[in-house]
């Protein structure tokens, strides 16, 4: 057997029993950790595929990136596992049809057509070809417009991810300078009228005690 | 082309064993004879108050989210830049390239100016 499928069965194999593990484990920490290493072997997969940047891609931003803020998420946040596994019974019904549409779609994805590994026969690309190149040619050219379209749907993801987080700080010091500059002398100071006090003799407020 | 990652899966294999080898050593080498002494906390050392897990500030996450967002937009530049020579001049439509990733950037800053002007980057 020739050395790069060994390493391709060892990836695809220890990403398998990652991927079990992370919906088998007790504790959503070791699950999100075996999701990472799900990752790491992927991106070895990715990589005998020579998509390098797809690989490297991946570990940047899903390692690097996603699943940082995933543990920080799990292991900071409030949850009682115990009182999450209630109900697992019930919502298995709705959770498996879920599951089995999905695996359906996938199944009529990749044996359709459109896919067609049948059609791809697996080739030695020369020591100097860069899938990067070749993946950037078609998509900053014949797929510029939905390239675009991605960057506004970073922009949706930055708004709502402000507009549902930020929360204004009751002790915020900060200055607002345009509040500052459009005040007006008559929000600062209020004048009142009133009639004159008369001041009453010493002599009759010494009485009064 | 596979072959120029070599050194890199020596170097991978060679970062495992240097984690897992001292670990496996460890256990099956070291003698291990516990007792409640052995294992309770001394010195500096005290039994926690309470769980770890607790409610923490909404804005880590809103600055690790925004985080994740550029970086994605600097995993678009990565591509772009290796074939930047080719695009800037196609037949058709001189900077084409150029132009394209400046209204990608453009778009973004927009969020950047909204993030910034409505004080999600302020801390205190």
């Amino acid at each position: 057997m020739e050395f790069k499928t060994i390493l391709f069965y060892l990836f695809s194999a220890i990403t398998v029993v990652a991927a079990l593990r992370v919906i088998t484990a007790r504790n959503p920490v070791h699950a999100a950790l075996f999701l990472v290493l799900a990752f790491f072997n992927v991106a070895g997969l990715w990589m005998l595929l020579q998509a390098e940047f797809l690989a490297l891609a991946l570990i940047m931003v899903y390692v690097g990136a996603v699943m940082v803020l995933f543990l920080f998420v799990v292991m900071m946040l409030d949850i009682n596992i115990e009182r999450m596994r209630q109900g697992f019974w019930n919502n298995l019904p709705l959770g498996a049809l879920v599951g089995l549409l999905m695996v359906g779609e996938m199944a009529v994805v990749l044996s359709g057509r459109y896919f067609g590994l049948a059609n791809l026969p697996p080739q030695n690309m020369p020591a100097n070809y860069s899938n990067t190149k070749e993946l950037a040619r078609l998509l900053y050219t014949d797929y510029a417009y939905p390239f675009e379209i991605a960057s506004v749907i970073l922009l949706v993801a930055i708004i709502a991810a402000v507009m549902l987080t930020l929360r204004g700080r009751k002790d915020n010091k900060a200055m607002h300078s345009s509040d500052q500059i459009a005040v007006k002398a008559k929000d600062r100071m209020r004048l009142v009228k009133m009639s004159p006090e008369v001041e009453l003799p010493a002599v009759a407020a010494k009485e009064g005690e | 082309m596979l072959d120029n990652y070599f050194p890199i899966l020596v170097f991978v294999l060679v970062g495992l064993a240097f984690g897992c080898v001292p670990i496996l050593l460890g256990w099956l080498i070291a003698p291990n004879r516990p007792d409640s002494e052995k294992l309770s906390a001394f010195e500096c050392g005290f039994a926690p108050f309470e769980d770890a897990r607790m409610k923490f500030d909404v804005r880590y996450y809103l600055i690790a989210i925004l985080f994740i967002l550029f970086d994605l937009e600097i995993a678009f530049l990565f591509p772009w830049a290796a074939i930047f020579k080719e695009i800037v001049n196609t037949e058709a439509v001189k900077m084409f390239g150029f132009v394209e990733m400046f209204v990608f950037i453009g778009i973004l800053v927009v969020g950047y100016v909204y993030a910034w002007a409505k004080g999600a980057l302020d801390w205190e």
